[in-house]
C-alpha cells in the first residue's frame, strides 16, 4: 500500500504531477468551504474528470470528488474506459468510494495521505482487495502525502460555525510539524 | 399511474423486525485462556479473595469481570465437576467448600498453593483411604495426610471476552466456567446499546411492512420504466411518525393508515437511465421495453453507477429539495427580480412516485394533526429521546432549546410556484409545514430519518447511508444480497435455517456455512458514524423461498 519507489523521485514523475493537479483541486474545495479533499481521473496520460469534495454546496454527504471527476469524464467517455483510467486523490478514498470505484472497475489508485477513519482502501477496510463481484484493484498510498495532510490542517484549524457547538479554535496554531522532524512542509506549487 | 390510489391499495408486508448483527456479534471473539480452580473453605472466601488480589496483580487490558470468582459445587459445569471428582474425593461437608478461580495471568503454581494453604477444606477421611503414591500431578498432590487440609489445583478453561447475549453466558457456564451477561455493560463500539436498539425497533415495527411494501412498489416502477433494475428506497421522518401517532392518541384513533404521512421521499433504482459520452442510455436503446434486458445478467460496463442506486439518489432527492428550497428563501429573503438561478446539478427526471412524495406537502387543516398544539410530550420530545446512536446520549431533550425550536411553529407553504414539479391535478394546498426541513430550519442531511430498501445495500451505499448520517436502515431478510454491505449473508440456503434460529431466540454464532464478506456496515467500532440496521423477516420466509436464478448484482 506504501508507495511504491523513491518518493522524490516520484514527486518529479507523471505521478507526483498528477497528484499535484489533485492537490491543486483540494486548494479549491478549502477556498470553498468543503473538506479539503480533491482528484483528477488520468485515461491516456489525460486528465479526464476533475473532483473536489462537493458535500457542503450540494447538502448531500455522499458527494465526494471521486464522484464529481467520475461524473465529469462521462461526458465525454464511456463507463468502460474506467477500466483503463488510474485515480490521482489528496486522501485515501472512504469506504464509499472504494466501493464505488471498484464497482466502475478503475485500474489503479494513487493516494496522498491514508484516511484512518473511513478509510476503504486499507484505512479500516480494504474493499480494493477483498473478494467480490468486481476485480481487485492496486492502491498506493503515500505520494504528496505531507501536502494532503497540511490541507486537512488548514480545514479542520477553521471554526465550523454550522455546528450546533461550534468550538472556539482561536487560539490554536496551524501545525506544521511532520513526525520525521521537518518543520516546514515544501510549497508544492 | 394514479399514485394516491395506488398508495391507499398497498398492502402491507407481514412479518417482524430483527436487528441485523454487528461484525462482532456474528464472530463474538471467542478468545479463551488457562485458569485454575481451587476448592476451599467457604467461610474464608473473601480472604482468599484478598489474599489472591494481593499476590497477583491483575492485567487491566484483560477484564474478566464476566468470570464469577466462586462456584459451588452444584454449580460447577458438569464436565468440570466430573473430572475434578474423578481426581479427588469431595470433603466431609460439601456445604463448606466452594471453589475459587485463579484466572490468568497465571501465578507460580508453588506459590499459588502455598498461598491458599491456610484456607484449604478439612480433607475428607475418605481421603485417607487413597494410595498415597500418585504425587506427581499437582491436582493429587499429597493426599495422604489426613491431618494437614491441602489445595489441588484443577486446571480449566475460561472465555476470555464477556459474553454477547445470555444465551452465550449459558453456554459457557454449562460447559466452561459460571458467567455472567451484563447486557448493561459498555459495549457500545461492539454493538448498539440496547436500550437505543429497542426503543427504534419499537418506533418502527408498527408501519415497517407499509414502508416495504412502498419500497417494493417503487421497485416494480423502477423496473418497470427500463429506468433500473427492481429496487427501491423510502426515506421516512420517525419525528413525524411520532407526531401522527401522538395525534392519534388524543383523538382516539388508529393512525395506521396514516402511515404515507411520515414519508419524505422515495427514490428507484436508475442505473440504466444514464446517457455515457453522449450515447443513447441503456434505457433509451431497449425503449418500451420491461424489465430492461441489461438486467438480466451482471455486465458492469452497462451497470451506470451507485450513484444511481435507490439508497443514493433517495438521498440526493433530499439534497434537491433542499438546494431548490434554500434558493427560493434566499431568493424571497432578498426580493430580487431575478429567477431561480439555474440549477448546476444534473436534476435526473422523477417519476410519478418519486415525484409525489418529494413535492407534496403535509396536509394543513384537514386533519387536526398540524393544528394540535404541541404539548411537553410532543413529538419533538419524543423524537430527542431517540437520538442518533452516535450522538451524545446524555443530552437532556427539555434543556436543549436549541433543538427543540427547529419544528414549530409551522412554517407557511412555500409559494405554489415552488410545486412546480408536483403533481398537477393536486389541488392548490392549503399552508401546510413541509415534511423536509431546510436548512435554515435545523435540516441537514439525513440526520435522524430512517430509510426502508426492497433490498439490501451495496457496499457503497451502505456508506453513503451512514455519511448521510440515517438512524436506521431496514430492508427485508429476502432482499438480501451477496454484495450486500449490511448482512450480505448469501441469499440462498442459509436463509430458511436462519429465521428458525431467529425466532427461537437471541443468536450470537452461526455456524456451519459460508461467512464470506460479513460487512455489517452499519455499526462498526473502526467508523465515525454509525446506524441502528434491521432485517424484516416476512411471515411467509418461515416457508423456505428464496429469489431463484437472480443475478448478483449491486444494489
Amino acid at each position: 500500500m506504501e508507495f511504491q519507489g523513491d518518493t522524490v523521485v516520484a514527486e518529479d514523475s507523471r505521478h507526483g504531477h498528477f497528484m499535484r493537479q489533485a492537490l491543486l483541486m483540494g486548494e479549491k474545495a478549502l477556498q470553498s468551504g468543503e473538506t479539503p479533499v480533491g482528484c483528477v481521473l488520468v485515461h491516456n496520460d489525460q486528465i479526464v474528470g476533475f473532483g473536489m469534495n462537493d458535500t457542503n454546496r450540494s447538502m448531500n454527504g455522499t458527494r465526494h470528488a471521486e464522484f464529481i471527476a467520475i461524473a465529469e469524464m462521462l461526458q465525454s467517455y464511456p463507463r468502460s474506459a474506467l477500466q483503463s483510467t488510474d485515480l490521482y486523490v489528496t486522501v485515501e478514498p472512504c469506504v464509499m468510494c472504494a466501493s464505488a470505484l471498484k464497482q466502475y472497475r478503475i485500474r489503479s489508485v494513487y493516494f496522498g495521505c491514508a484516511n484512518d477513519r473511513f478509510g476503504g482502501t486499507g484505512g479500516v477496510l480494504s474493499l480494493h482487495s477483498d473478494d467480490s463481484i468486481d476485480p481487485s484493484y492496486p492502491v498506493y498510498g503515500g505520494l504528496f502525502e505531507k501536502e494532503a495532510i497540511m490541507l486537512l490542517r488548514r480545514f479542520y484549524i477553521q471554526e465550523n460555525e454550522k455546528a450546533p457547538n461550534p468550538r472556539p479554535k482561536k487560539n490554536r496554531e496551524l501545525n506544521t510539524k511532520f513526525e520525521d522532524g521537518n518543520e516546514e512542509v515544501p510549497e508544492t506549487w | 399511474m394514479d399514485v394516491e390510489k395506488t398508495i391507499r391499495g398497498l398492502k402491507p408486508l407481514g412479518g417482524q423486525v430483527v436487528p441485523i448483527r454487528t461484525v462482532q456479534e456474528t464472530r463474538p471473539p471467542e478468545e479463551f485462556g488457562d485458569a485454575f480452580v481451587a476448592e476451599v473453605n467457604v467461610k474464608s472466601a473473601s480472604k482468599v479473595i484478598k489474599a489472591l488480589d494481593a499476590a497477583f496483580p491483575k492485567d487491566p487490558s484483560l477484564p474478566l469481570s464476566h468470570l464469577r470468582r466462586f462456584a459451588k459445587r452444584e454449580l460447577l459445569p458438569p464436565p468440570l465437576r466430573a473430572e475434578i471428582e474423578n481426581q479427588s474425593t469431595p470433603p466431609a461437608a460439601p456445604a463448606q467448600t466452594i471453589f475459587v478461580l485463579i484466572s490468568p495471568p497465571l501465578p507460580d503454581l508453588t506459590t499459588l498453593t502455598a498461598l491458599l494453604a491456610p484456607f484449604a477444606p478439612d480433607t475428607a477421611p475418605a481421603a485417607t483411604n487413597d494410595p498415597p503414591a500418585t504425587d506427581e500431578t499437582p491436582g493429587k498432590s499429597s493426599q495422604s495426610d489426613s491431618s494437614t487440609p491441602t489445595i489441588q489445583l484443577h486446571p480449566v478453561t475460561i472465555p476470555l471476552c464477556p459474553p454477547f447475549n445470555a444465551t452465550q453466558a449459558e453456554t459457557w457456564t454449562k460447559t466452561l466456567w459460571p458467567v455472567v451477561f451484563n447486557p448493561a455493560a459498555p459495549r457500545s463500539t461492539v454493538a448498539p446499546p440496547p436500550q437505543i436498539l429497542k426503543r427504534a425497533q419499537e418506533s418502527i415495527e408498527p408501519r415497517a411492512g407499509y414502508y416495504l411494501s412502498l419500497a417494493r412498489k417503487v421497485a416494480e416502477e423502477a423496473e418497470q420504466s427500463g429506468l433500473g433494475r427492481g429496487v427501491g428506497a423510502v426515506i421516512v421522518d420517525p419525528a413525524i411518525e411520532a407526531e401522527i401517532t401522538e395525534a392519534g392518541y388524543e383523538a382516539g384513533y388508529d393512525t395506521t393508515e396514516k402511515w404515507d404521512e411520515a414519508v419524505l421521499a422515495v427514490a428507484g433504482d436508475a442505473r440504466y437511465s444514464r446517457s455515457e459520452a453522449g450515447a443513447p442510455s441503456q434505457a433509451q436503446l431497449h425503449a418500451g421495453v420491461a424489465p430492461n434486458p441489461a438486467s438480466k445478467t451482471y455486465n458492469a460496463d452497462v451497470e451506470g453507477g451507485p450513484e444511481l442506486h435507490a439508497l443514493m439518489r433517495a438521498v440526493d432527492l433530499i439534497a434537491r429539495w433542499r438546494r431548490e428550497h434554500d434558493r427560493l428563501d434566499d431568493v424571497s429573503a432578498s426580493t430580487t427580480t431575478a429567477g431561480p438561478s439555474k440549477p448546476e446539478l444534473e436534476q435526473s427526471e422523477l417519476s410519478a412516485l418519486e415525484s409525489y412524495f418529494l413535492y407534496r406537502h403535509r396536509p394543513g387543516t384537514s386533519t387536526n394533526i398540524s393544528n394540535s398544539p404541541h404539548s411537553p410530550s410532543s413529538p419533538l420530545k419524543r423524537k430527542h429521546q431517540d437520538p442518533n446512536p452516535e450522538s451524545n446520549l446524555t443530552i437532556d431533550p427539555s434543556t436543549d432549546p436549541s433543538q427543540s425550536e427547529l419544528r414549530h411553529p409551522p412554517l407557511p407553504a412555500p409559494p405554489p410556484s415552488t410545486i412546480v414539479l408536483a403533481d398537477s391535478s393536486t389541488p392548490a394546498l392549503r399552508p401546510a409545514a413541509p415534511r423536509i426541513r431546510t436548512r435554515s430550519q435545523g435540516g441537514y442531511l439525513c440526520t435522524d430519518l430512517d430509510v426502508y430498501l426492497s433490498h439490501e445495500p451495496c457496499l457503497c451505499c451502505s456508506m453513503g447511508m451512514l455519511l448521510s448520517r440515517f438512524r436506521s436502515v431496514i430492508f427485508p431478510r429476502r432482499g438480501r444480497l451477496e454484495s450486500g454491505g449490511l448482512s450480505s449473508e448469501p441469499v440462498v440456503g442459509p436463509v430458511a435455517d436462519e429465521v428458525v434460529q431467529a425466532a427461537e431466540a437471541d443468536i450470537s454464532i452461526i455456524d456451519g456455512h459460508d461467512e464470506r464478506g460479513y460487512y455489517g456496515l452499519h455499526w462498526r467500532k473502526e467508523l465515525n458514524w454509525r446506524a441502528l440496521g434491521f432485517e424484516f423477516v416476512e411471515d411467509e420466509d418461515l416457508e423456505a423461498k428464496s429469489e431463484v436464478g437472480m443475478p448478483v448484482f449491486h444494489a
